[in-house]
């Protein structure tokens, strides 16, 4: 039996606001467009010196199958390209690949890949490679915590040629191309070995432009620049990670000179602000992201179970003046579980207000009275008493919890805010054996897909829904979505989702702060993105530093 | 003889009462226990937050400023001393009660009872305390008592090994052998002829305690394993401090004065009590 | 005495094995595991399935009495395991950290004993005396300083304003050799050094005070006195010489604590030691570090201990007496 015919599908992922390549390929055959070699690196001859960035923590791994935090991913970007990447606008654009097309069900998809990719060692990066990484992805053997998630409904992948290989999947999925926004591993470095333990889990051969010098355990990692590199070659000749984990500590060291980046919080904000230390060396680049804060609550407690009760608590946190003081202005009060920078987000869905009174009416409409004067609401002879965590070192969520604790108490609702170290915290949360928790949606990708946290399929334990909340309307509406290829529909049921969400208010959904970083004067190019400054191509690999870096005077 | 008698002049200064430091200190944890007393008065001020007037340094409405939630520090501070006393004071006795329970039995008895008990001191002593605290504060639900037991059940091994090093050394001495031919029962000699004279390390080691244990719940609360949030307490405050260094000093300052007058107060009011409890044991 | 020794070389099996089965059954049993601590920094959750998958390779699925027994017979045979983060043998994590925690904690305590025995001595001589009084004070007050908050400050002061001293890391990254070097190695070791000392500055010369105050006035110092020994020979000689065994008991309790390191301070100054390895391991359930860490720091503990009940027995022949009478 022969395949039936390959129609090149439109990648019409979040592509709206892409600009118009020149020479776009006809035929009605869209595709990523491949950039012109130079790019937006201009091709500029390599400049000199070292660039000083720094990392919380050691990584775990420089595996790219294994890689499971942050530190991991910020080493990676230099040394591993992805077979696609998103720049700043969340569009897909090529790295090791150079184009995706899907079959007409949607379910298998075919990937080129750049011809002239290669090792650090000067072999070619192949499909053998992505079919090896792909299949380990996939491998129930393999921790794959980044990963794993992106191909479980894969059947089949195999080599489709000499430069492309095809994945072929169970269900069809709108967002289904950014899962290969992954790296690749050179198959035969890790054949006859245990994959976990390879030597090439902590010295990787490179494709990118820049390979591994150096690592000293909870210390530094230096990279240099990869000679082999296929692309245009990175601005620095050395990029030198240095593992700081306290973040004022790491500020100081960005005065001193030491760093040339860090990752900053409101209270280092201000500070900055005020020192003239700072103003003469460095600079602050702020910009709105894809994550957001919210305060999950169980709906199977009898608290949380009516959503009458669950939109008064959300009327009881008064979010504007929250985004005022805490976040001294820099964050947006939210109504759904986006934030405004995605096109799932729709504006014209305004927050529930801060409203003491309507609050108390839909609390007494509930059923929750203080029948017994005490001060505490209550129904059947419960009280509306409950404990709500928060992780440990999460400060802003901390003051969040004490703020809304202390004005349900005035509505007659006692809430118990109790800190929890991380493992403890997500173990209850995976478990669902929480009252409410507050927490952070951090994304890695611009994937809007509520599907996975918020569809009645995935209750504890076997998703990300832990509050198990049903609504049966928002379950049709979600499976709607995934499987809507047309953007602009999907996007029509997301904003109708959103407006289920605010009214029907399954957490509260508290607000979207900036993303705050310091950054040295000297250091140029420098672009942010709703997905960071970070997880974006070019991102950091299009920094530059054409000045020598200004130093203070002691 | 002559000299030693010419020399113990100028040292045996008679002491009554308390003199000197030691009336300081006691005056100190008095006036601690007056301002626990009338804590619940501050309890209102001490909650109310107002996000507008955050981090506000020392004024004459906020004498000690107020935190990162613009509650006054002064009436936080203020709440916080009963439950920072009671954190310090019952940690350090549970500590010192079964130290010296254990390690005066183990040094009285000697022999298998010594055997035993050693062994359990040491299998507490090499518990990893971080681990231990981690642990129990995760399994107890948040609250005062979990968090005076995790810390006194960890501290007590070493009060254990000094209550027994001591036994060790004055069981044999004239008094206590004295005691024993004279048919007194041991929980008696024990209590009555060596504790007195065991007791000043102890009290050293329990001042020190109290401050310890204030410091370590600062610890757990800063590991996000302590006191509930909604509790308030010296530790908690101090803990939230760091974050803003540079911007409210007084965080740190006030509830870090309030744990150095403790500890200060009951070490020196420990010192004081060890030269009563020296002269009369040996009397 | 060999016989005191060997007695007590046995005495320690029971209660290795007892720490062991408690350490491994509190980690076991605490809440969270190596799966639900991961994303502690980036704030994201790993799919359920990831998760699952992930616990039956870390062996989790298995009943902890197997789990149990696997890890003791490669203990048995000194395999002190892979670290679940990143996979590399236990031992070898442990090694590179060691040698940095041993040179930061030992500077300290040996700073610490420089300090506080003269100070203890000193002030013990001369009881309720203006130097007692301001040493007390001054150490109390150092004593309630919470060492993060100190490091923080002592940071701000030499290495941002003066710039006198590096802000963190064991040395610069274009370190001289030789001098220079050693130099450069002492300047980085400065901050973290006297963060670690100065708390401890108090408990340590209060307890040789307080020795040395209830021993000045006993018979056989006075009698050394009597005997014409100078005022500060009788308080050393002797009267310290009774403040010692207190003092070895601290020690002892002390000791392994230099294998353990300080978890704040080396998070702040970035000190890549074994107090932040132990830390991370807790926080991320790694098991196998966890569990090698707690071994070696209770045989550093019996060790000690052993070590100071020796000198004990040393320093008073009645210890030993006592304890081998029976």
């Amino acid at each position: 039996m022969r395949p039936p015919p390959t129609i090149l599908l439109a990648i019409t992922l979040l592509s709206a606001c892409r600009p118009k390549e020149a020479g776009a390929p006809s035929g009605g055959v869209a595709r990523i467009p491949t950039p012109p070699a130079s790019g937006s690196l201009k091709g500029a001859a390599a400049e000199s010196g070292t660039l000083r960035r720094r990392l919380f923590g050691e990584p775990g791994t420089l595996n790219a199958v294994l890689q499971s935090d942050v530190p991991e991913q910020l080493v990676l970007q230099y040394l591993s390209r992805n077979l696609f990447d998103f720049d700043s606008r969340m569009n897909l654009v090529p790295g090791l690949a150079e184009r995706i097309e899907f079959s007409p069900d949607g379910l298998a998809c075919t990937i080129s890949l750049r011809s002239e990719a290669v090792w650090e060692d000067g072999t070619p990066v192949t499909p053998a490679d992505a079919v090896f990484t792909i299949r380990k992805i996939a491998d129930p053997g393999t921790a794959s915590p980044l990963y794993k998630a992106l191909f479980q409904e894969l059947v089949s992948v195999e080599e489709a040629g000499p430069r492309s290989f095809r994945a072929r999947f169970r269900e069809p999925y709108a967002y289904r191309a950014m899962a290969f926004a992954m790296p690749l591993l050179p198959a035969r470095r890790f054949a006859r070995q245990a994959f976990e333990r390879a030597p090439d889990n902590r010295a990787p051969l490179s494709n990118g432009p820049y390979r591994l010098v150096s690592w000293r355990a909870q210390e530094s990692i230096a990279l240099e620049r990869n000679p082999r590199y296929w692309g245009p070659p990175g601005r620095f000749d050395r990029v030198f990670f240095r593992i700081l984990p306290e973040n004022s500590v790491a500020y100081r060291a960005l005065l001193q000179g030491d760093l040339d980046e860090t990752w900053i919080d409101a209270a280092l904000k201000q500070r900055a602000a005020q020192d003239p230390a700072f103003a003469a060396c460095c600079r602050l680049v702020e910009f709105y992201d894809l994550d957001y804060n919210y305060i999950a609550l169980n709906a199977r407690l009898p608290f949380f179970a009516d959503a009458r009760a669950r939109r008064a608590l959300t009327m009881l946190l008064n979010r504007q003046s929250i985004a005022q003081t805490l976040y001294e202005g820099s964050a947006r009060v939210i109504s759904g579980p986006w934030a405004p920078e995605s096109p799932a987000y729709d504006a014209t869905v305004a927050p529930l207000p801060f409203d003491p009174k309507e609050a108390a009416v839909l609390l007494e409409e509930a059923g929750w009275r203080d029948s017994n004067g005490n001060g505490i609401r209550d129904r059947n002879g419960r009280e509306f008493d409950f404990e709500l965590l928060v992780s440990a070192g999460n400060t802003i969520g901390r003051q969040i919890d004490e703020t809304f604790a202390a004005e349900l108490a005035r509505a007659g609702v006692r809430a118990r805010v109790r800190t929890l170290e991380w493992a403890s915290f997500v173990e209850r949360l995976d478990s669902g054996s929480f009252e409410a928790a507050s927490l952070a949606s951090s994304a890695s990708d611009p994937n809007p897909d509520p599907y996975p946290y918020w569809h009645s399929s995935q209750w504890p334990p076997r998703g990300l829904n832990s509050g198990f909340y049903r609504n049966p309307v928002a379950d049709r509406l979600m499976e709607e979505a995934r499987r809507e290829r047309d953007e602009k529909r999907r996007i029509a049921l997301f904003h109708r989702l959103h407006r289920i969400f605010r009214d029907d208010a399954p957490a509260i959904f508290v607000v979207n702060a900036t993303k705050k970083y310091a950054l040295s004067r000297a250091l140029e190019g420098v672009e942010t993105s709703p997905l960071g400054p970070f997880g974006i191509w070019p991102g950091p690999l299009a920094w530059s530093m054409p000045a020598a870096p200004a130093r203070v005077a002691p | 003889m002559s000299a030693a008698q010419e020399l113990s002049v100028p040292l045996a200064r008679p002491r009554a009462g308390l003199p000197g430091s030691g009336g300081v200190a006691l005056a100190i944890v008095v006036l601690l226990w007056l301002v626990a007393a009338i804590s619940p008065l501050c309890a209102r001020r001490a909650a109310e937050i107002r996000l507008e007037e955050r981090l506000a340094s020392p004024s004459a409405t906020h004498p000690f400023g107020t935190d990162d939630l613009g509650r006054d520090l002064l009436a936080r501070v203020v709440v916080a001393t009963p439950i920072s006393l009671a954190i310090g004071l019952t940690a350090a006795a549970v500590s010192v009660l079964v130290g010296f329970a254990v390690g005066a039995s183990a040094g009285y008895f000697g022999g298998v009872t010594d055997l035993v008990l050693s062994r359990l001191v040491e299998v507490v002593l090499c518990f990893p305390v971080l681990f231990l605290l981690l642990a129990l504060a995760a399994f107890l639900p948040p609250s005062p008592t979990a968090v005076i037991l995790a810390i006194g059940l960890t501290t007590w091994p070493g009060d254990a090994r000094y209550a027994r090093a001591e036994v060790l050394k004055v069981k044999d001495l004239d008094y206590a052998r004295a005691a024993r031919a004279a048919g007194a029962s041991a929980p008696r000699i024990l209590i009555r002829h060596l504790l007195p004279n065991i007791l000043p390390p102890l009290l050293v080691s329990a001042a020190f305690g109290v401050a310890w244990a204030i410091l370590a719940e600062a610890a757990l609360s800063f590991l996000g394993v302590g006191l509930p949030a909604s509790t308030t307490s010296w530790g908690g405050i101090l803990a939230a401090a760091p974050t803003y260094i540079e911007e409210a000093w007084w965080m740190a300052l006030f509830p870090g004065l309030a744990l150095f007058l403790t500890v200060a107060a009951y070490n020196l009011l420990a010192e004081g009590l060890r030269s009563r409890t020296v002269g009369r044991g040996r009397g | 005495m060999i016989r005191y020794t060997l007695r007590r070389l046995a005495l320690a099996v029971p209660t290795l094995a007892g720490i062991v089965v408690l350490v491994f059954l509190l980690l076991h049993l605490a809440p969270g595991s190596p799966v639900s601590a991961m994303g502690a920094e980036s704030g994201r959750r790993v799919s359920a399935r990831a998760a699952e998958e992930m616990r039956r390779q870390y062996g989790l699925d298995r009943p902890l009495p197997e789990r149990f027994g696997a890890w003791i017979g490669r203990i048995a045979r000194l395999d002190l395991g892979e670290s679940f983060v990143d996979r590399r043998p236990v031992g070898e994590r442990i090694r590179e950290a060691l040698p940095y925690t041993l040179l930061l904690n030992g500077l300290a305590l040996l700073l610490t004993l420089g300090i506080a025995i003269p100070l203890g001595v000193a002030a013990g001589g001369r009881p309720e005396g203006p130097l007692d009084r301001v040493s007390g004070v001054a150490l109390f007050a150092l004593y309630s300083l919470p060492s993060f908050w100190a490091a923080l400050l002592l940071q701000a002061l030499f290495s941002v304003r003066l710039r006198w001293l590096p802000l963190y890391g064991v040395a610069s990254d274009s370190a001289p050799t030789g001098l220079g070097g050693l130099l450069d190695r002492l300047e980085h070791l400065a901050l973290p050094v006297v963060c670690l000392t100065y708390g401890s500055l108090a408990f340590f010369a209060r307890l040789v005070r307080s020795g040395v105050a209830e021993m000045r006035q006993q018979d056989f110092v006075l009698a050394a006195r009597a005997r014409g020994a100078s005022a500060r020979r009788a308080l050393w000689a002797h009267a310290f010489r009774n403040a010692l065994l207190p003092l070895i008991t601290l020690l002892g309790l002390v000791l392994p604590g230099l294998l353990s390191g300080s978890v704040i301070i080396e998070k702040i100054f970035a000190w890549p030691g074994v107090g932040r390895l132990y830390f991370d391991s807790i926080l991320a359930r790694d098991y196998p570090v966890v569990l090698a860490l707690s071994l070696l720091g209770a045989v550093a503990t019996l060790a000690v201990t052993l070590a100071a009940d020796l000198a004990y027995a040393l320093a008073d022949p009645r210890v030993r007496d006592g304890t081998e009478a029976r």
